[in-house]
């Protein structure tokens, strides 16, 4: 158990976590606002990733600027996507919208599949590829802009919503949409607000992560279901939840891919949320929803 | 201030209100009473706005607010205290008390200050649980949260929806003084509720909605003495305590 | 046309086209691609009953086809056991993995259930990969053999097809079985409100098991159909979680709750993607934009459709009247029924005793040390403020919170912390403040899932139905008529609950309280929503349930009904009990006017 080993993977851990954490955090907002379980969240990280490799290697445009239009990109796509996909299921029962979700990720894969073609593309890194030596400890400088990157971007939703009065009526609209409505909220800008701001949240992902990992069409599954297990296991529904559940499966994952068996990687993190189901069921943050006989 | 023409309103298949009538004048207490199920909240969320009529005609201080959004309807100046309190559980009393000034006009600090002011003089104990959030308080402090927030909006009229419902004995005591108090100091307001007695006391007309239809009006004072009333929905005391003494008997 | 005469004429016509089917369809190609939608329809059966009957999402049943198919292969191809032998191991065996699921997730729902039981079925999936010196990994296995009849290899696409729907038919006639029987009723009762279930005596954890252990065969038979035919070759790849989904879409298209709707759907949807395949790449795409457009505009899949054609209500209430259910109901109709004399409740003394009972939600002591008796055949009130612990008293008396401490003795029974059902065992029954009916269930049926725990009728009996079953069903069925007279709702036997105005709402859960013949009825807020004359009329309802001998505990906040009904009343504040004695007494009890009452008598 050797310490420079054990630093490098808590490093890799806390990247993938944030990762996570950005994907649950996007999860979670929208079920807030209305209910709805997105099945399609993992492909909010494929989409951008997709567009802004696009950008980059074909249309050879620069960093900053490939980042600006893919967040912008993506801003249009949650409005898009709130229009064409969440208002028409709207009124419709749990078990439609899962799966309507779930039919709306197979056509942007596909549609993805369709437009880029069905190669891996790899990301260009803005950090230089060479490892990082930090006194014996070898990190990927990448890891770091995605903890940094991360962080900034919760202190900035913070301070949104807690501080700000339109923060204060997206929460209110959260968790009650009628009541907002009669106070004068105007509830369909906040939800669109909402989608918007959870299709963001992806495109950092997407741009984040993109350099590391290959791009796919199958990126975004097994990440939104892996997301979800993280937004279960910090509490369903909690935005702080949501961010401390999705970095500590992404540690777990990391930790225990290198020590446990690396074939079975993707199992940690469900495995993580059948055990938290088990014991703390409503996960770390959540609020014990006892039924009121 | 208020007039509800010929209101028809559904749910789905099933016509909830079938040509509802009402107005409210500027300064009154009007109570809608009816037993559950008469149409008495559907009525409420037409006014506001949450339900389309199918048919009829809803003005406001001249203005035909038919059909409108809820958003629209609670910057025209209607405000709700809806059935179940709906205070956010989880925001603090404050925000709650703030969130309800939004459909004001830019309003002025100042302004708001007074209001909040207002607020926390009708209702001490608000301000001493400024910064607990919604779902820590008990049944009655969210009721009077509920109210406070309605009276943040600065709003001509106020709809409170079963403002009782659910409350022990003696708080609700407490909220009918309240209620009086503030209609004293210049908000109209439309009630519903079940519990009639307590309504009528305070009100100075009422409606009385039987599935959908209205079958009564008149002056609240008149709607007490009334030997229908007194038979369906002021209790039925004598009725009941008959029928113990015929046990007892037995 | 008599239903009953209709039924033999459409299972033979049924024969007869399965007959002559691999006939009339010529092509091998297709052949395979029915048996291929007819091993997916088994499992979208299964999948109907642990979903569209228990309300239980499960998105691993594709892990369980896998598990199947999987015990199969390996058995035929390592161990050389015959087709048939692993065609029940697979059903065993992926049975027996239902169980593993069930288990850890009885206490979850929605999507926390849909999750864990996707998180299963990737685990499952990622086995079935690594775990090479047992499954060959991702080489797969190839060359499965085919099922033998005599001499006969039934390895041609149209022979096996014989396999198939045989089976097919088997399985779906079971389910059919299944939704009209006590298990059936079970099972709709736990997905319409498990804790009105629990208190009705359905022991909730007993039959999500089995919902999933049974949903889990299927599939896993569905699995065994898939091995030993068409390529006679299984790959992990084919066991994901999208084909989780593939099933559940499958199963939701046909219309959730409808077995006859799993199997269109699975069919369609097998057969459908083959005949848009000229659309090469962007297939899947009009495929999955089908699918979302389906789930905006017909939420309710085919069945769904199907019912609101205006042929169907006359269509189901022709089949309707063969049943034996609307046979009882006419002849009950025929023959009035004579007035309940009144009942004496045996000897007096105590029925419960509740000793320093306690229930602590983390700080809060919503209930602080109770002491509480009711004598048998009395009508006793609990009253006091909002957050006295009035309910969570109830809760704990019905077995839904479990005391932190204290006891409860009932009739001489110890039934502290016992599960909800045990406690209806001993004769405890209940109603609730917001109401729980079974809305979808008919006013029959949920009259007759009260019944439940003074029935026996298993799993088995269930579907084959033998005399004894039948027997059972009937005199349950008397039983709820009679009771539907009793409070007054003959004539709605057959309507939704859901559909009963809120007055006669409350009636049907009362009713369905009573018939199971309780020796302690706990009702709460039954006054709740009622306007002056029907409060007058529950009152009435009450002491004529006092007649029968019955006990009555109730919570309420209506003082005119508390007042005139209750025999004695205990007042609760802040958790404890401060004042207890007859109406009167209570009346002027200045502690409970302080904090209860007001001082404005007669609230109405």
């Amino acid at each position: 158990m050797d310490v420079s080993t054990n630093l490098q993977l808590m490093t890799a851990g806390l990247a993938m976590g944030s990762i996570y954490a950005l994907v649950a955090l996007g999860f979670v907002l929208i079920f807030n606002a209305v209910g709805v379980v997105n099945f399609a969240q993992g492909e909010f990280v494929m989409v951008p990733a997709f567009v802004a490799v696009w950008l980059m290697d074909i249309l050879k445009i620069p960093f900053p600027l490939t980042y600006l239009i893919t967040v912008v990109f993506m801003g249009v796509f949650g409005i898009v996507f709130q229009r064409i996909a969440y208002y028409p299921l709207r009124h419709r029962t749990f078990l439609p919208v899962i799966i309507a979700t779930i039919g709306v990720s197979i056509f942007l894969k596909n549609g993805a599949q369709m437009v880029f073609g069905a190669e891996p593309f790899l990301m260009h890194r803005p950090t230089p590829p060479d490892v990082l030596n930090l006194a014996g400890v070898f990190v990927d400088p990448q890891y770091i802009v995605i903890i940094v990157c991360t962080l900034a971007l919760l202190v900035f939703q913070y301070l949104f919503f807690e501080k700000t009065s339109l923060g204060k009526k997206m929460q209110a609209t959260a968790q009650d949409k009628e009541m907002a409505r009669l106070l004068g909220i105007r509830v369909a800008t906040m939800i669109a607000i909402t989608f918007v701001y959870s299709s963001i949240l992806g495109a950092a992902a997407g741009i984040l992560v993109g350099p590391i990992f290959y791009v796919t069409k199958e990126m975004g599954g097994m990440l939104g279901l892996k997301a979800f297990c993280s937004a279960i296991v910090g509490g369903f529904g909690s935005v702080p939840g949501a961010i401390l559940g999705g970095i500590f499966l992404g540690v777990v994952e990391v930790f225990a891919a290198y020590y446990i068996s690396s074939a079975y990687r993707d199992a940690f993190a469900f495995i993580m949320l059948i055990l938290v189901l088990l014991f703390r069921p409503q996960g770390f943050f959540g609020e014990k929803i006892a039924e009121k006989a | 201030m208020l007039k509800v023409e010929g209101i028809e309103t559904w749910y789905g298949a099933i016509q909830a209100l079938k040509g509802v009538s009402l107005e409210v004048k500027q300064g009154e207490i009007v109570a809608l009473l009816g037993a559950n199920g008469a149409g008495k909240s559907t009525t409420i969320k037409t006014i506001t706005g949450m339900l389309k009529p199918a048919k009829g005609k809803i003005e406001f201080l001249g203005e035909d607010i038919t059909g409108m959004e809820a958003e629209d309807i609670a910057e025209a100046g209607i405000a709700c205290v809806p059935e179940g309190r709906r205070v956010f559980a989880g925001l603090s009393v404050m925000d709650n008390l703030m969130l309800g000034a939004t459909s004001r006009k830019k309003p002025s600090k100042a302004e708001l200050d007074r209001d909040l002011e207002r607020v926390f003089h009708l209702f001490p104990m608000l301000k001493e649980a400024e910064d607990r959030l919604g779902w820590q308080l008990s049944g009655g402090q969210q009721q009077m949260l509920a109210i406070g927030r309605g009276l943040m909006s600065g709003a001509k009229l106020l709809l409170m929806d079963e403002p009782s419902l659910g409350l022990a004995p003696v708080l609700v005591q407490e909220v009918f003084k309240v209620i009086k108090e503030i209609n004293t100091a210049g908000t109209t307001i439309l009630l519903v509720e079940q519990n009639a007695r307590m309504a009528l006391l305070i009100a100075n007309r009422g409606y009385v909605l039987e599935t959908g239809r209205l079958t009564l009006t008149d002056t609240a004072a008149d709607l007490l003495a009334n030997e229908d009333m007194k038979a369906h929905y002021l209790g039925a005391h004598a009725h009941v305590k008959e029928a113990r003494e015929r046990r007892r008997r037995l | 046309m008599n239903p009953r005469a209709a039924k033999p004429l459409l299972l033979a016509a049924l024969a007869l086209a399965v007959l002559v089917f691999p006939w009339v369809v010529n092509s091998s190609y297709w052949l395979n691609m029915v048996n291929l939608a007819i091993g997916f329809s088994v499992a979208c059966l299964g999948l109907n009953i642990v979903l569209g009957y228990t309300g239980q999402l499960s998105l691993a049943q594709a892990a369980f086809w896998g598990v199947g198919a999987y015990t199969s292969a390996i058995l035929t191809t390592r161990l050389g056991m015959p087709a048939w032998g692993g065609m029940i191991a697979a059903f065993v065996v992926a049975g027996f993995f239902g169980v593993l699921l069930g288990i850890p997730t009885l206490k979850l729902t929605g999507h926390y259930l849909a999750m864990t039981t996707i998180g299963f079925g990737i685990i499952l999936q990622l086995i079935l990969i690594n775990a090479i010196w047992l499954t060959k990994g991702s080489d797969g296995i190839p060359k499965i053999p085919s099922p033998w009849l005599g001499s006969y290899e039934l390895k041609d696409p149209g022979a096996f097809f014989y396999v198939a729907a045989v089976s097919l038919i088997l399985f779906t006639w079971a389910s059919i079985r299944l939704k009209d029987s006590r298990v059936g009723r079970a099972f709709l009762a736990i997905q319409g409100n498990e804790m009105a279930a629990e208190t009705m005596g359905v022991d909730s954890t007993y039959y999500k098991v089995m919902a999933f252990a049974l949903s889990a065969g299927y599939a896993g038979f569905g699995g065994w159909l898939f091995a030993h035919s068409g390529s006679h070759y299984i790959s992990p790849d084919t066991f994901s979680f999208d084909q989780s989904v593939m099933f559940l879409a499958m199963m939701v298209l046909g219309g959730n709750g409808s077995a006859v709707g799993s199997i269109v759907g699975a069919t369609l949807l097998t057969l459908v993607p083959e005949v848009l395949r000229f659309l090469k790449d962007s297939y899947m795409m009009v495929y999955a934009a089908g699918i979302v457009l389906v789930m905006i505009f017909m939420p309710g899949g085919i069945a769904g459709l199907v019912r609101t054609l205006p042929v169907s209500p006359r269509l189901r209430e022709w089949w309707h009247m063969g049943s034996e259910a609307a046979r009882q109901v006419e002849i009950a109709a025929a023959i009035a029924q004579p007035a309940a004399a009144p009942v004496s409740p045996g000897s007096n003394g105590t029925l419960l005793t509740v000793k320093r009972l306690a229930k602590y939600f983390g700080g809060l002591k919503a209930v602080d040390g109770v002491d509480m008796e009711v004598r048998r055949g009395e009508i006793q009130a609990l009253i006091g403020p909002n957050g006295s612990g009035k309910t969570t008293i109830l809760n704990m008396l019905s077995g839904l919170y479990i005391p932190t401490a204290g006891e409860i003795v009932l009739d001489g029974a110890n039934v502290t912390g016992q599960r909800p059902h045990v406690i209806t065992a001993h004769g405890v029954a209940r109603t609730f403040q917001n109401i729980r009916l079974f809305g979808d269930l008919t006013v029959l049926d949920n009259v007759m899932i009260g019944q439940h725990g003074r029935s026996r009728a298993g799993l088995i009996p269930s579907i084959l139905q033998p005399a004894s079953q039948r027997t059972e069903e009937a005199a349950m069925r008397e039983k709820a008529l009679d009771m539907l007279e009793f409070v007054g709702l003959r004539g709605a036997e057959f309507a939704e609950a859901k559909s009963l105005p809120y007055g006669r709402q409350r009636v049907l859960e009362l009713a369905r309280a009573l018939v199971s013949d309780p020796k302690l009825l706990l009702l709460d807020e039954p006054a709740a929503g009622l306007n002056a004359a029907e409060t007058e009329a529950l009152l009435d309802l009450l002491f004529q349930i006092q007649d029968q001998g019955i006990t009555i505990l109730l919570v309420e906040h209506d003082m005119s009904l508390v007042m005139n009904v209750s025999d004695h009343i205990t007042v609760l504040n802040f958790g404890k009990k401060i004042a207890e004695g007859s109406a009167e007494a209570i009346e002027k009890n200045q502690e409970v006017i302080d904090a209860y009452l007001g001082t404005e008598a007669g609230n109405a």
